[in-house]
Parts: structure tokens; sequence; C-alpha cells
């Protein structure tokens, strides 16, 4: 591979532009075509009249909301892949999603009047009950990466199971909670985006000051625990933060799959295997994802809205089937 | 061979055992199954109805509604932990089963394809679909999770669900977009067997029975690979040829449960490994009596899963990953402990 003799920095500069880039042509995307001469006279504070009142309340707060859950879900899905130290863990597949899921069905399906507040509460402490369950579970003088992937399937499938019960019960409110669970950026305003972005900027820091503890234990839990890392105490404090990036990802824009599993893939080929690189590089890949996900939602069949969960797994599945093939072959 | 060989009144004696405890528990479950509904049934009466059927509602219901019902719910029963046994056969891997190898979400998106995008398919030509979506699903998630040396339970568990993920956000954007259907293809997709009626059963029971006799017949092989691969070869065994063929029945009674019941889960994971526990690894015994306490465990959640909504339907699949999921947990903390 070639692609490994750029240097990491320069890829993650490259991703950055990438990125801004990316955001600033999503706006114009949409039932509107907004020309992007237009977009770059809004933001140099021309006035453009009513594609103004579209960028500001709709088009600017989505693509904000896919920056910041692009940066969770990509960060969460690569300290999961350290901790458990497999590259299949991500967010959906040991059960924090699927919990945050379980929740909020019951949200929208049992209590329809609660206020829009109560919704992402609730998701977010679905996702914390699945992983404290997580945790509990799998505990055994300390925690082992296998028992804590299996368990988190398991539970994962009970939530299914409750989710199912509750969709089939209640099958007037279904369709509403069918939409949240495939997860969606649409019709997020700046208020959404203001109950997320204290979440993802304040942990986000904290977890470029964790890489070095991620790449000791990559080594092992007998090489870590030689170099002097406490492995039980690193592995729960990490844990805890993927769950806060992941559960307050999904509790506001549902449970979107993949992107938690493929950024960190990717971001990997392009710039290695250290943390300190990968998080950074996983975050804007993530980004990156979401973007075309909900891109080619509300482009290709305007005026109707694809969820974008559904494009991040038309994307996704086939681009990690392809990686795995890689990674045999080498 | 010899160890086999040598132990014929043995082998004989479990399986007697075996049998005969399935067989009554099946007899008791399925005349619970015929009695227990919206509409009540005493025992005796079912009983004599049964046998006797005279022009009455009640001989009606058990006849028309409740028999065809249990049947085609034993049968899917069976086939369930059947595949599931040969599975963990072939893979010697605990947690192998038809939902967490990808089978039955390959199978399901194939028949929600067949029936939403082109309507008016008879469930003759979908059984095929489900076949297709059968291998499928498996192949894959078989191809993933022995990449890189042996497949352990980690591996095939993740694999398993990766691909189920991305199956079932396919079903869900199929379904988001056809609102018409959604409700019955919801339930559908939970897996149930009510409403099934003598129609569905005849259309199952052929397949059904091939794949059962094919599980009979690999039952000798299975057990000698249990010894590793390299004593099976010295014994004289095709080690592809028995997986080759496994892996047709696997798809055969998977792929037409799916068809008739929608994707039941747990079952096929659940049965062979308790009673493998009992009777030890002898698939001669296993396949048999797994099939007959799947079939078992079929019929019982059927009839709990007519409490969960009284007296509306809800699909059985529901009571079965309820029963199930704990189970599941309960080998994961312990597989991963000896990983």
């Amino acid at each position: 591979m070639n692609l490994k003799k750029i240097s990491p920095l320069a890829w993650i500069l490259f991703l950055s532009i990438l990125t801004l880039l990316g955001a600033f042509l999503s706006i114009g995307i949409g039932a509107v075509f907004i020309d992007p001469a237009v977009i770059l006279h809004y933001f140099t504070g021309g006035n453009v009249e009513n594609s103004g009142f579209i960028i500001g309340n709709f088009r600017l707060p989505r693509i904000v909301m896919c920056l910041l859950v692009g940066t969770g879900l990509g960060i969460s899905g690569a300290i999961l892949q350290g901790v458990v130290r497999n590259p299949l863990a991500s967010p959906d597949v040991i059960g924090i999603t699927k919990g945050a899921g379980l929740s909020a069905a019951a949200v929208i399906i049992l209590f329809p009047e609660l206020p829009v507040i109560g919704l992402p509460i609730a998701a977010f402490f679905g996702a914390g009950l699945v992983t404290v369950g997580l945790y509990l579970f799998a505990f055994r003088k300390g925690v082992q990466p296998a028992t804590l992937a299996l368990v988190g399937i398991a539970l994962g499938a009970i939530c299914q199971a409750g989710i199912q019960f509750l969709t089939i019960k209640f099958p007037i409110e279904t369709n509403a909670a069918l939409v949240w669970l495939t997860g969606s950026v649409w019709g997020k305003d700046w208020g959404d985006v203001w109950l997320l972005a204290p979440w993802i900027l304040i942990v986000t820091p904290i977890t470029f000051a964790l890489a070095p503890k991620l790449d000791v234990l990559s080594l092992g839990d007998d090489v870590a625990e030689g170099l002097g890392e406490p492995v039980q105490k690193a592995r729960l404090l990490l844990l805890i933060i993927a769950v806060l990036l992941a559960g307050s990802s999904v509790a506001i824009v549902g449970t979107l799959g993949f992107v938690g599993l493929i950024a960190p893939h990717i971001a990997r080929q392009l710039v290695g295997n250290r943390h300190a690189y990968l998080l950074p590089a996983s975050a804007l890949v993530g980004i990156l994802l979401l973007l075309l996900a909900d891109d080619l939602g509300r482009g290709l069949f305007p005026p109707t809205e694809v969820p974008a969960g559904i494009f991040t797994a038309i994307i996704g599945a086939p681009y990690f089937l392809f990686l795995l093939r890689k990674l045999q072959k080498s | 061979m010899n160890q086999l060989s040598n132990q014929p009144p043995f082998y004989k004696y479990k399986l007697f055992i075996g049998l005969l405890g399935g067989a009554f528990l099946l007899v008791v479950s399925i005349v619970a199954s015929l009695s227990i509904g919206a509409y009540a049934i005493p025992f005796t009466e079912v009983l004599s109805l049964l046998f006797n059927p005279d022009h009455s509602k009640e001989a009606s219901i058990i006849h028309t509604i409740r028999l065809p019902r249990a049947l085609v719910g034993v049968v899917v029963g069976a086939c369930l932990a059947m595949a599931g046994g040969i599975m963990q056969a072939i893979t010697n891997n605990p947690l192998a089963s038809p939902q967490i190898f990808g089978v039955n979400a390959g199978a399901s998106l194939m028949v929600v394809i067949g029936v939403v995008l082109l309507p008016g398919l008879g469930s003759d030509i979908l059984i095929y679909f489900a076949f297709l979506g059968a291998a499928a699903g498996g192949g894959i998630v078989y191809y993933l999770a022995s990449t890189g040396g042996g497949m352990t339970p980690v591996k095939l568990a993740l694999a398993g669900i990766t691909v189920h993920l991305f199956l079932s956000s396919l079903i869900q954007g199929i379904v988001l977009f056809h609102e018409t259907s959604t409700e019955d293809v919801l339930f559908w997709l939970a897996g149930g067997i009510d409403g099934r009626n003598w129609s569905d059963f005849s259309l199952l029971l052929p397949w059904a029975l091939a794949g059962f006799l094919g599980a009979l017949l690999l039952g000798k092989s299975l057990t000698i690979l249990g010894l590793g691969d390299e004593v099976a070869q010295g014994l004289g065994q095709s080690i592809g040829w028995i997986r080759g063929s496994s892996a047709l029945v696997v798809i055969l009674l998977a792929g037409i449960s799916v068809a008739v019941a929608g994707p039941i889960g747990f079952i096929g994971l659940i049965i062979p490994n308790i009673v493998r526990k009992i009777i030890g690894s002898d698939y001669r015994v296993i396949l048999p009596v797994a099939g007959l306490f799947g079939a078992v465990l079929l019929t019982i959640s059927d009839v709990l899963s007519r409490f969960i909504a009284f007296p509306g339907e809800s699909p059985v699949g529901i009571v079965t990953a309820l029963i199930g999921a704990p189970f599941f947990l309960y080998l994961a903390s312990k597989g991963g402990r000896k990983g």
C-alpha cells in the first residue's frame, strides 16, 4: 500500500479539507438546490433572501449535526475496536445503540405526549443501562474483551426482542418509531445541535489525551500490565467514554448504524494504528460518511427524504466486506 | 470408529429415553396448543373431537385452525433445532445457529423483497427465494468468521451480528418505503405461526422431511468430525464432502422454516446446546432428540405467545427471543471465559 507512504498528519489535513468542502457543498443539496455561489454569498454576510432562510434554519443545523454525530460515532467505534481488540466491534454490534433504541421506542410508543426533550434523555439512559448490564454480566475478576463482545451481542438481542414486542403490540405508533430506529438527521434544528454539542465537544479532547492508553491496551493485557498500565481501570474508563459519545449521538439522531464500524477501518487504512492519529481520522471519516449518506438521502429522490441510516448501511456494509477480504489476503 | 461401535447398547438406550421423553412432552404441549386460545376448549373435549370430529364449532376450530397451526409449529421447531445442531457440529462452536449465522436474516430479506417488490408471487415460489437468501447469508458469515485462522465463538458472533444488522437495515429500508404493508411485514418478521393452514403445512412437509432424512444420515459423520478433522480424515471421512452436504441440509431446514414461519430465533441455539450437555456428543442421538425438543419448545412458546396480547395474537418469535436471549447471555459469559 503506497497510501501508507503519505504521512498521517498529511492525511488528517487532507481529510479536514475534504470535510469542510463536503459540508459546504452539502448545504446546497436537497429539495431546493442552492448554488455554491449563493452559499458563499450567505456566509460572507450577503442577503440571499429565501435561500438564506433555508440555509439558516434547515440545512445548516443539519450539516452541523452530521459533524457532531460523525465525530461521536467514529471515535466511539475506534475506541471500542481498541478496547475489545476486534475489528468487528462497534456501538451497534455490542448492544449500546439497541439499548438506546429500546427505550426510545418505549417513549415514542407508550408516552407520545412526553415533551420532545424526553426522547433523547430516555435514549441516553437506555444506552447507559445496557452498558452497566454489559459490565456486570461480563465481569469476572476483571473484564475480558471476548466476553464483553459476546455479552453485548446477547444484550442487544434482548433489546431487539423488546423493540419487536412494542412495535407489534402498538402497530399504530410504529412508523414514527421505525423512522427513529433507522436513524436520520432529518428535521434537526439548532435546539438539537445545542443539546448534543457540549457532549461531543467536551468528551472528544479527552479521548485524544487517552490515545496512548489505547495504544498500550492494543498490545494485549499481559504486555500492557508489564508496561505498568492498570488494564481493568483503563478499560472501564475507555468504555464509559465510548458510551458517552455513541449514546449522546444516537439519542439525538436515532440508531444510525455502521458509521462507528466503518469509519475506524477506513481511517486505519490511511493513518495506521497509532491512536493519536487514528481517533481524529476516524472522526473525520465518520463525518464524511454521514454527510455522503445524508446527501444521498436528500438528493436522490427529492422531495422524498430517505433516512441516512439506510445509506450508511448500503455504503458501509459492502465496503466492510471488501475490507475484511483484503485483511485476510495480507 | 471403534469408540462408536463398541457402545451400541448405550447409544440406543440414550436415544430411546430421549425420544420417549420428548414424545411425551410433545403430545402434552400439542394438546395444550389445541385447547388454549381466545376460545378455550377443555382438554377432554379436545381429545374426543380430535379423533371423532362432529359438526360442532369446537371441532371445526380444532381441525381447520388449531391443528394445522400446531403441526406447522412442530415441524418448524424440529427443523430449526436440527439446523442449529448441524451448524454447531461442523463449526465446533456452541453459538452457531440459523440466527447468529445470518441464515434467518438472509432468507427474510429475500422473502421481503419477493413479497414487497414482486407482489402476486405464490408462496411456493417464495420458498426458493428463502433458500437463496439462506445460502447467501450463511455463506457470507461463514466466510467472514473463518478469516485469519480458526473460527472462535467471538469472531463468529461478531461477523454474524454484523451481517444480520446489515441485512435488517436493508429490510427496514424496504419496509419504510412500502407503508401499506408495514404492519403485516413487521409481524411476519418477528416470526410466527398463527394463521398457518393446511396448505402451508403441505408446502412445508416434503422439504422438511427431506431435511430430516439428510440430518439423520449425517449424524454419524458429524460425530466423527467432532473428534477433530485429522482423526476424521484418518478414519476415511471426506471433510469437504461432510461440510458441503451439511451446508445443503442446513439451508434446506432453515430456509423452509423462514419461508413458512418467518425468522424465529434462538430455538436452533438453545436446544442443541442443552441436548448435547445432557446426552453427550453423539450426533446420531443429538439430532433426532434435538428435533423433538425443538418441536416441544416452539409449541410451548406458541401457547405462551397467545397470552401476550390476549385475546389478540402475538408472534411466537418474541417469546422464543425472551426465553433464548438470557440463555445466549449465559453461553456468552461462559464462552468468553474460555477464549
